[in-house]
């Protein structure tokens, strides 16, 4: 990817190259505006796609992988750090902003008519064309997504192949991995190119620590390069945060700008987790899409389940057993399907900066974990009915393995201590969240940072709640609608 | 932050215990773990080579043993490991876990492992890529 002409300055500079600032750049040089996007992590190299979850975790993902929220549990926190951001890295699932999601987000701070869902689904339509958003076809759904179907069919619960932003996908099962074969329409390979195209810089290894301000005006950004050397860009007209939800507000406390009892807290999750189950067939999880098929049947009760094409060194952490035990669990991967859940959490966090790092603090609250109960019983029962011969819950304190369906009442018992259980997350919201006034959030209904000018958050932050859904589509739409207003 | 060869040595024997493996595959592993050590952020390093070093040093502690956990006889290594990985302290076992995360992905990479389990190349060559 060109970087173009090295100067230090441009109209717009643009802290962030995913979901939120690629749409940002783009919108900004279709309008014909100068932009620089600064982007902490490295490029994607051809050398750098598909090389195993291990070196994916190490090149591409934030903090090698080992980002974690700390609290009763220790729950790790995947984003991708890189050009592109986490589209590089994630399951390249589209899911459109549905009326509820819609209503509880922006309908409850007041926000329908400033962002009408019209206007929403609009760039959505936009977005789905220009990524190439279809419903993963039969032959990808792989042995894993094919199950799924026949277990929900056989449960009459509302199902789909997920819809995805691949062209000619491959099905390789590396989705997570940076896509190996460039199918996967994710921001370095789309909506960023088109921005250089029309004049956009992209410069990767710079992170932007602080926000320069003059007279509470956004003049421009200082931070470090890779090599450890400071750089400074200035803004002629506005910076636009589009960080994620966990740098974002760091980069603000870190400058002093924003209500500090807001910048950072409601940090919301979407904590998962997975269970496996074992066919007499086999299923050859590393074949399809990495993400091929869902279940929303009780998205409204606050989860929802797809399949997780994960690799054997991830699926084998969650196994019982060591020794012959482990080697005779393991032997049945190629016969495995692996499903998650993830739960539309009520729990808020906090995010702070730390030296050199975030701290993530988040609790589940007991609510949450009942309904993580709730899901993971209906995902061990959906196993069953898709023939699932027995079931690994994966949970201390329950069963190690399910032989029946007549074991499934034991899943009620199961414990709600977040620290049984090996939860996940990869969607983070709200920590600069949008309200009417800076008493009860950080920015306006058009992402501007309430109490300055020229300085706009376009991410997951500014999202009032978390959705309950994959949020990559929404992130885009909203962050492409203010852009539109800003440009 | 690294492994040395003493320590990797020492992990490789309860690793091959764990994962069911000859201890040539655990060494291996053992070698994966230096290696990660040295990629990952410093607090993360930290944490991991304190999972290792308590992994290795506390069969006294946990089953009153005053042996490494190399040296403990293959009945007292596997008895000392369910004390960790069926702890009712969570640290304890989420120290292990995030230990037994880590080596995964070491004995994943594994040729002989990937080959048994038939789950073909851990990494795509560029060719393929490219079609």
């Amino acid at each position: 990817m060109s970087h173009g002409k090295d100067t230090d300055a441009a109209d717009f500079v643009v802290v962030g190259s995913g979901a939120g600032g690629a749409p940002a750049a783009l919108a900004l040089a279709q309008a014909g505006r100068d932009v620089i996007v600064l982007e902490e992590g490295p490029e994607v190299r051809e050398q750098d796609r598909g090389q195993g979850a291990a070196e994916s975790l190490l090149r591409l993902f934030r903090d090698n992988g080992t980002q974690v929220a700390m609290g009763r549990s220790v729950i790790p926190v995947l984003q991708g750090r890189c050009v592109g951001g986490t589209t590089v890295v994630n399951g390249a699932i589209v899911w459109r902003l549905p009326e509820d999601a819609y209503e509880r987000a922006f309908g409850s701070i007041g926000a329908k008519d400033a962002i009408p869902l019209a206007a929403l689904e609009e760039r959505m339509d936009r977005i789905e064309r220009d990524l190439s958003v279809a419903p993963a076809p039969e032959r990808l759904l792989g042995g894993n997504g094919s199950l799924m179907k026949r277990g929900s069919e056989k449960l009459g619960w509302e199902g789909h192949a997920i819809r995805r932003n691949v062209l000619d996908c491959q099905g390789s099962g590396r989705c997570m991995e940076a896509c190996p074969t460039k199918r996967k329409q994710s921001m370095e390979v789309t909506y960023l190119p088109r921005a250089v195209a029309l004049g956009a810089r992209i410069r990767a290894d710079h992170e932007v620590r602080t926000i320069d301000m003059s007279a509470s005006r956004a003049v421009g950004v200082t931070g470090v390069r890779g090599d450890g050397s400071p750089f400074r860009v200035a803004a002629r007209l506005g910076v636009i945060l589009a960080a994620s939800a966990i740098q974002s507000p760091c980069i603000l406390r870190r400058s002093g700008i924003g209500p500090r009892e807001h910048v950072g807290s409601h940090f919301r999750l979407h904590p998962g987790t997975a269970v496996a189950g074992v066919y007499r067939d086999p299923v050859r999880l590393w074949e399809g899409a990495t993400q091929s098929y869902e279940v929303d049947e009780f998205r409204r009760d606050g989860f929802k389940m797809e399949v997780v094409g994960l690799p054997v060194e991830l699926a084998g952490v969650r196994l019982p057993g060591m020794g012959d035990a482990f080697q005779r669990a393991i032997a049945d991967y190629p016969n495995m399907a692996v499903w998650g859940v993830q739960v539309r959490a009520e729990a808020e966090g906090t995010v702070s900066p730390a030296s050199g790092r975030a701290d993530l603090r988040y609790t589940p609250e007991r609510a949450d974990m009942e309904t993580m109960r709730r899901g993971v019983r209906r995902l061990a029962e959906m196993h069953f009915a898709a023939g699932a011969v027995r079931v690994y819950p994966g949970v201390h304190g329950g069963p190690d393995v399910l032989e029946s369906p007549d074991d499934l009442g034991k899943m009620d018992d199961l414990p709600l201590d977040p620290r049984c259980w090996s939860l996940i997350s990869s969607h983070v919201f709200s920590t600069c969240r949008m309200a009417a006034d800076e008493r009860a959030g950080v920015v306006d209904f058009n992402g501007a940072v309430h109490g300055t000018r020229g300085l706009w958050v376009l991410d997951a932050s500014a999202l009032p709640t978390n959705l309950g859904v994959n949020p990559q589509h929404t992130i885009m739409a909203l962050s492409s609608l203010l852009t539109e207003r800003i440009a | 932050m690294r492994l040395g060869p003493d320590a990797q040595r020492r992990i490789a024997v309860v690793l091959a215990d764990v994962f069911g493996e000859p201890i040539g595959v655990a060494r291996d592993i053992a070698k994966f773990l230096d290696g990660y050590l040295q990629r990952v952020p410093a607090r993360a390093a930290l944490g991991l080579r304190v999972g290792v070093w308590a992994v290795t040093w506390l069969p006294f502690a946990l089953i009153g043993v005053p042996l490494p956990a190399d040296a403990l006889s293959p009945s007292a290594r596997a008895r000392y490991i369910a004390h960790w990985t069926h702890s009712r302290h969570y640290l304890l076992r989420e120290a292990f876990y995030l230990l037994k995360a880590v080596a995964l992905m070491g004995w994943s990479a594994h040729p002989a492992v990937r080959a048994r389990l038939d789950v073909g190349p851990l990494a795509v060559t560029r060719d393929r890529a490219s079609t």
